[in-house]
């Protein structure tokens, strides 16, 4: 068994984690060079997803505390789009992510994944200007979904930001500090 | 006819049947078998256990695979289901979907149904308010729809009664146009909310702004725990079901209570097709079921009918319900059945922000979910351009301002903080009253059925002139008693909502005095056929301010009080 396998599979395993042991289920352990997940709407390539976990990966990073790459928020992106958007947003979203490495080399002269930390977070800092519809879509939706899914992660709402179910509190008159 | 041997009739014959078993039907459940009579419970969907079949109650939002976000096909699928408010990916599968049970709209109307034991009792808003002496006179004193054959006295101890089982949270307010009840402790307006109360009650005489009357147990007396309830622990998750029956639902209260007698025979999966009616006694004997798992008809037989289907349903059913001796519906001579359909006037919204008070927020939840202002419109006499009143929510809040504009380090950082906060943001939605009208009405397509065979409902219920007058007002006296207040940046919003999605349907097999204007007396018993009870929205004369649910709910303890003494003494 190779290792990417062994990691993939350690990959599923947090995934399940995070998506609460019952929801996102593995489509295959890449043979296919195809998704982690399962998509019904979304054809997505290996690199492509690849692709996508660095970008999520730059919009949070890890620090003392993991980053998108490792709370797997990529394939909550393509779950959330695959299911919540519309055709025409998937459409969007597709187009933009195939343009968005034509568009880094257009702009930065490499390829997003083989630019540094530091030039990635340059470059996604000019996409606020892009006119390119779908790109910028693409990274819309990215972000927004990125961020939904960081907030809501476990780790998060476990560990950083505690979530309580029970008891609820009420004081409507909370004295800010 | 399944089967007529002798055995079976038997098996088949109870003392009462229920047909609902949302609030008002989980009440007469309740009341009958407490009283001691063997009754049947009828329900068309399928059975929901307190506790045990609320699949999403406990879980965390990272446990929702779309984080409670509905998916694109399920909105394109059920565009009137996904109109509501409290249809999200951990509450849907408690809601009817569109294609299922479909009608028919001569005009928009957003039908929003809950088709299961509890009915849409889990799903409710759980604001309960009493009716005043002004709102039972209203038709009379302004000349609309017709009387209503009782008052506020004939009803008053029937709150009570049921106020105190059920579990309601509020303060005494001392209001003539909100009678106080018998209440647990009231859910504290939090620091704006309270402070406009304060503003409201210094500039505006007659005004009130209290806090929300809601059916929940804040603090749960020997008759909740003995229910199996507990306090609400301020989830705020309540449309999932409550596991600690912290708010009133069927479920959690009226019909394990009635189970507990054992006196109760409850029959999920029965589509109730139409009531029986003898001929020979004058009188309806039973009820046709279709069994949707079996699709058998069945006859059930039994000596009183409670119809509590949900407002429309229930005019489906009594319309559905033919004899030779009623062609047009079961005690329909007069033609007025399905007619002076009303609903509330939800269209209208406001908010503003507030900058006083930083030193404060919430911290929490409240269940009541904050203010509500009781209608002061036309109360002494009339003074503006439309009849009656509107009542409205307020609420305030704030929450951490987060500046997503960045990537990387320092868009972790703003995600994370707890710092820095918005100013108070305040909202309110308006609660209007609408006049009910002959031509809101709803009646049977003459070919077109569901597929159990019955009947598709049309349903042509529209908005009047008196409604955009009305919130006209709204806007206008919310608008300065904000500015009163201080309150800035103030935006008026119609939220576009149709008819229907207030879910506060009312009408069609009206109360009243008399059986040419009426179909029911003063005890909700049909004036042409005694022996059948409409106590759920369907028997509203009017519909006042109020949400609805608590008056049923004290109508149907009411009306089933009646029925057992009328059993008892023969009259029926």
């Amino acid at each position: 068994m190779n290792v990417d396998v062994i990691n993939r599979r350690a990959a599923i395993r947090r995934l399940l984690f995070i998506a609460g042991g019952t929801l996102l289920l593995p489509a295959c352990y890449r043979q296919s060079g195809k998704t982690t997940i399962e998509l019904n709407h979304l054809v997505i390539e290996e690199e492509q997803e690849d692709l996508l976990a660095e970008l999520v990966e730059t919009i949070i990073p890890s620090s003392d505390t993991p980053g998108g790459k490792e709370l797997l928020l990529h394939l909550f992106v393509l779950k959330m789009v695959d299911d919540c958007h519309s055709p025409e947003d998937q459409e969007a979203f597709i187009t933009g992510l195939s343009t968005f490495s034509t568009y880094s080399r257009e702009l930065m002269g490499q390829d997003f994944m083989k630019l540094a930390v530091d030039k990635r977070l340059v470059f996604l800092e000019s996409l606020k200007e892009v006119e390119n519809e779908e790109v910028k879509r693409f990274y819309g939706i990215t972000k927004r979904r990125t961020i939904q899914g960081y907030t809501n992660s476990k780790y998060v709402m476990t560990d950083l930001k505690k979530y309580e179910l029970v008891p609820g509190r009420y004081n409507g008159y909370f004295k800010m500090t | 006819m399944a089967n007529l041997n002798i055995d079976s009739v038997k098996t088949r014959t109870f003392d009462a049947i229920v047909i609902g078993s949302g609030a008002s039907g989980g009440w007469a459940a309740k009341e009958f078998t407490e009283k001691g009579l063997k009754t049947l419970v009828l329900e068309r969907g399928r059975d929901v256990v307190h506790v045990k079949d609320y699949p999403t109650t406990n879980l965390y939002p990272y446990e929702l695979e779309h984080r409670n976000e509905i998916t694109y096909a399920d909105k394109q699928a059920n565009p009137i289901a996904n109109r509501c408010y409290a249809y999200r990916e951990d509450t849907k599968h408690f809601f009817v979907k569109d294609e299922e049970h479909p009608y028919i709209q001569e005009k928009d109307f957003d039908w929003i149904r809950g088709y299961q034991v509890g009915g849409k009792s889990l799903l409710w808003a759980r604001q309960t308010q009493r009716w005043s002496a002004y709102d039972f006179e209203g038709p009379a004193r302004d000349g609309f729809a017709i009387d209503w054959p009782i008052r506020y006295q004939d009803i008053d101890p029937w709150y009570s009664y049921v106020e105190r089982f059920v579990g309601i949270a509020g303060n005494k307010d001392g209001l003539y146009t909100l009678p106080d009840g018998d209440f647990l402790p009231g859910y504290p307006l939090n620091a704006v909310e309270d402070y406009f109360r304060q503003s409201v009650h210094k500039n505006f005489k007659g005004r009130h702004v209290i806090s929300a009357r809601c059916a929940h147990l804040s603090e749960p007396q020997p008759i909740h725990i003995q229910q199996g309830r507990v306090k609400c622990q301020n989830r705020v998750l309540c449309q999932r079901g409550c596991p600690f029956g912290g708010y009133f639902s069927s479920n959690a209260s009226t019909i394990p209570w009635a189970q507990k007698t054992g006196n109760l025979t409850l029959r999920p999966h029965s589509v109730v097709h139409s009531i029986l009616y003898d001929q020979e006694s004058g009188k309806a004997n039973g009820v046709k079921v279709i069994d949707t798992e079996s699709l058998e008809e069945i006859d059930f037989f039994a000596n009183v009918i409670f119809v509590n289907a949900s407002a429309l349903n229930t005019n489906l059913i009594l319309l559905n319900s033919k004899s030779d001796r009623f062609p047009e519906g079961l005690g329909n001579d007069n033609g007025l059945m399905g007619k002076y359909i009303a609903f509330h006037n939800y269209t209208a919204r406001i908010s503003a922000e507030y900058d006083g008070l930083l030193e404060y927020r919430t911290d929490g939840r409240n269940p009541a979910g904050g203010g509500y202002i009781p209608n002061f419109r036309n109360v002494d006499r009339q003074e503006t351009d439309f009849l009656r009143g509107w009542a409205a929510t307020f609420g305030a809040g704030r929450s951490p301002i987060r500046d997503t504009d960045g990537v990387g380090d320092g868009l972790k950082k703003e995600l994370l903080h707890d710092s820095k906060w918005s100013n108070w943001r305040v909202h309110s939605h308006m609660m209007g009253e609408t006049i009910p009208k002959e031509e809101n009405r709803v009646w049977l397509d003459t070919g077109k059925t569901d597929k159990w065979g019955i009947p598709l409902l049309h349903i042509d219920v529209d908005y009047a002139e008196d409604d955009w007058l009305r919130r006209k007002d709204y806007y206008q006296q919310m608008t300065s008693m904000f500015e009163a207040a201080g309150f800035t940046n103030i935006r008026t919003q119609d939220d576009g909502r149709r008819p229907g999605n207030d879910i506060h349907e009312m009408g069609g097999v009206r109360m009243g005095h008399d059986p040419k204007t009426s179909l029911l007396n003063k005890w909700n018993q049909l004036h042409l056929c005694k022996n059948v009870y409409v106590t759920d929205g369907a028997c509203m004369t009017s519909t006042a301010t109020q949400n609805p649910t608590l008056t049923y709910m004290a109508l149907t303890a009411r009306a089933v009080d009646h029925a057992v003494k009328s059993l008892k003494s023969g009259e029926l």
